[in-house]
């Protein structure tokens, strides 16, 4: 109890790290409502990916333009972002541009994208064995390592993702439960589709460089498939997938640190258990309705 | 009588670039209940899609006599192509209908939700305006979905097989409130069925669809031309 207490406190030294955590937490589900809905979880396991091949890229660009030396002066946060932010953007519009074209082939370009992503990543990594140390900390997503500043940024871009889906909700959700209906409506199911993949780019990218590909994929998958299975509306679907990813983040950062674990793993495993017992507890429920 | 909701002059409708419909040329008039009928795969759903403006035409004009900007025609899809997986009720999926007359980022006020619930009523479903969208019967969904295209209070109402894969009791009552809401508030309404029978107390004419030509009658002139087997063989419209 004194260790939450401690935790909680301002001064708590890694107070910056827990809130930065806190934060993927909670705007990964907002986001993830819609590949859930969309069923398009797959693309959730492929964009992190390239995600972290973007990441792999930039550091080896750099090194081959500005040297080794002059590479080390650079900010690797910024520089991981702006790899980051370049893929995962790139990879979900042309994705999107496919799946437009015919669904056939869907689940077999995003497993495609997800396998080149892997291999490039690894390929970028061997090519730059110098930074190797620092990428891998990054692609990882070393959570511990967040600065005052790539918090700012943090919250300042995930609070505009939050305004964006919460403003437009209505069209997003148009859009994506009766596309016919968007079209017949007047509105342009493209560039909404457009907006939306911006705002689930924009994040997936922050979260990876912040937290890693495996924790961006956990948050952006577990919590909202948690929340479906307790929810009956859109808006308290979002609120309570977000909550349990924030719940999730908080406890699995208390369990890394009273225990000395893993942090990013970790939070994937709380999330993960609440899973099972919002599933157990619902399974319970319908046979306690079907035994009364 | 005024200028026609709906015209279509010379058009072809088709997908990617490949027409299924051609030289198509009609007119929906205000208050006329038309029922879309032919065989399966002759380019019915093709037709009231590009009535909707779902489908860019191929060649051709299609003009609407009302502000489609504003008061867009409620449209009612066939309702296997919406996912159980939304976490909706049945008020709620009324509620998008208002959206039609929104600005994109106005929200959904009192005033909407007063709207989806006067729906709901008209269409008697009151009682489960709070249940899931998903676990309803085939026949609320539709009549949910028939509630929904009202709610921004449409001149023109198009639905695609609104009585498909529904119990004869269930039909009936689709057809009801088709019939009370064309009766009633004057509605237009473009309804694609294979059902002559039902439609045929209701209809005031019917567009036969077959081998890419389109032909209107009237659903007694169907059904008797039909046993001829002459319909679809008359004026190419």
């Amino acid at each position: 109890m004194e260790l939450l207490f401690k935790m909680l406190r301002p001064d708590f030294l890694l107070h910056d790290a827990l809130l930065g955590s806190v934060l993927v937490g909670s705007v990964c589900p907002l986001v993830g409502v819609y590949f859930v809905l969309r069923r398009m979880i797959l693309l959730g396991v492929a964009l992190p990916q390239l995600s972290a091949a973007g990441i792999a890229f930039a550091f080896l660009v750099s090194r081959m333009i500005l040297g080794e030396r002059q590479q080390g002066t650079m900010n690797a946060h910024s520089l991981a972002l702006a790899g980051s932010v370049a893929f995962t953007l790139t990879g979900i519009f042309l994705l999107a541009a496919f799946e437009r074209r015919g669904r056939e082939m869907v689940e077999a370009r995003i497993g495609v994208s997800f396998a080149v992503a892997g291999a490039c990543t690894m390929l970028f990594l061997a090519a730059d064995p110098s930074g190797e140390a620092q990428m891998v900390s990054l692609l990882k997503g070393d959570l511990l390592a967040t600065t005052a500043t790539s918090l700012t940024t943090l919250m300042g871009v995930l609070g505009v993702v939050v305004l964006i889906l919460f403003v437009l909700r209505k069209e997003f959700l148009l859009v994506s439960f009766d596309r016919d209906l968007a079209v017949v409506f007047g509105r342009r199911a493209e560039f909404w589709d457009a907006l939306l993949y911006l705002a689930i780019g924009v994040t997936i990218a922050l979260g990876v460089t912040t937290a890693g590909p495996l924790v961006t994929f956990g948050f952006l998958v577990v919590p909202p498939v948690a929340a479906r299975r307790v929810t009956r509306h859109m808006i308290t679907f979002s609120l309570v997938a977000a909550g349990i990813g924030a719940v999730s983040a908080f406890a699995g950062f208390y369990c890394a640190y009273r225990f000395d674990v893993p942090l990013g793993p970790a939070e994937v495993a709380v999330a993960s258990m609440v899973l099972l017992v919002v599933s157990f507890g619902r399974g319970l429920g319908h046979a306690l309705r079907g035994f009364a | 009588m005024g200028a026609p909701l709906v015209a279509l002059r010379g058009a072809s409708l088709g997908y990617d670039g490949a027409a299924v419909l051609e030289h198509v040329t009609l007119t929906v008039e205000q208050g006329e209940l038309l029922a879309l009928l032919g065989p399966n795969g002759a380019g019915k759903t093709t037709l009231l899609r590009g009535i909707a403006g779902l489908l860019p035409l191929l060649a051709g004009h299609l003009e609407y006599g009302f502000d489609r900007r504003r008061t867009p025609p409620g449209y009612v899809a066939q309702r296997e192509t919406l996912d159980p997986i939304f976490p909706l009720t049945a008020h709620e999926v009324v509620l998008m209908g208002t959206y039609a007359r929104l600005a994109r980022i106005q929200p959904v006020g009192r005033r909407q939700h007063r709207a989806a619930t006067r729906r709901l009523a008209e269409a008697g479903l009151e009682a489960i305006a709070e249940q899931p969208f998903s676990t309803l019967s085939g026949g609320q969904k539709q009549r949910v979905l028939i509630a929904r295209a009202l709610a921004g209070e449409p001149p023109l109402l198009l639905l695609d097989e609104p009585t498909a894969g529904v119990d004869p009791l269930a039909a009936t009552a689709i057809l009801d409130t088709i019939t009370r809401l064309h009766r009633d508030h004057g509605l237009a309404v473009v309804l694609v069925t294979h059902q002559l029978q039902l439609v045929r107390p209701l209809a005031d004419a019917v567009l036969w669809v077959e081998e890419g030509r389109v032909s209107k009658g009237t659903a007694d002139d169907l059904a008797g031309q039909r046993m001829l087997g002459t319909f679809g063989g008359g004026e190419r419209r």
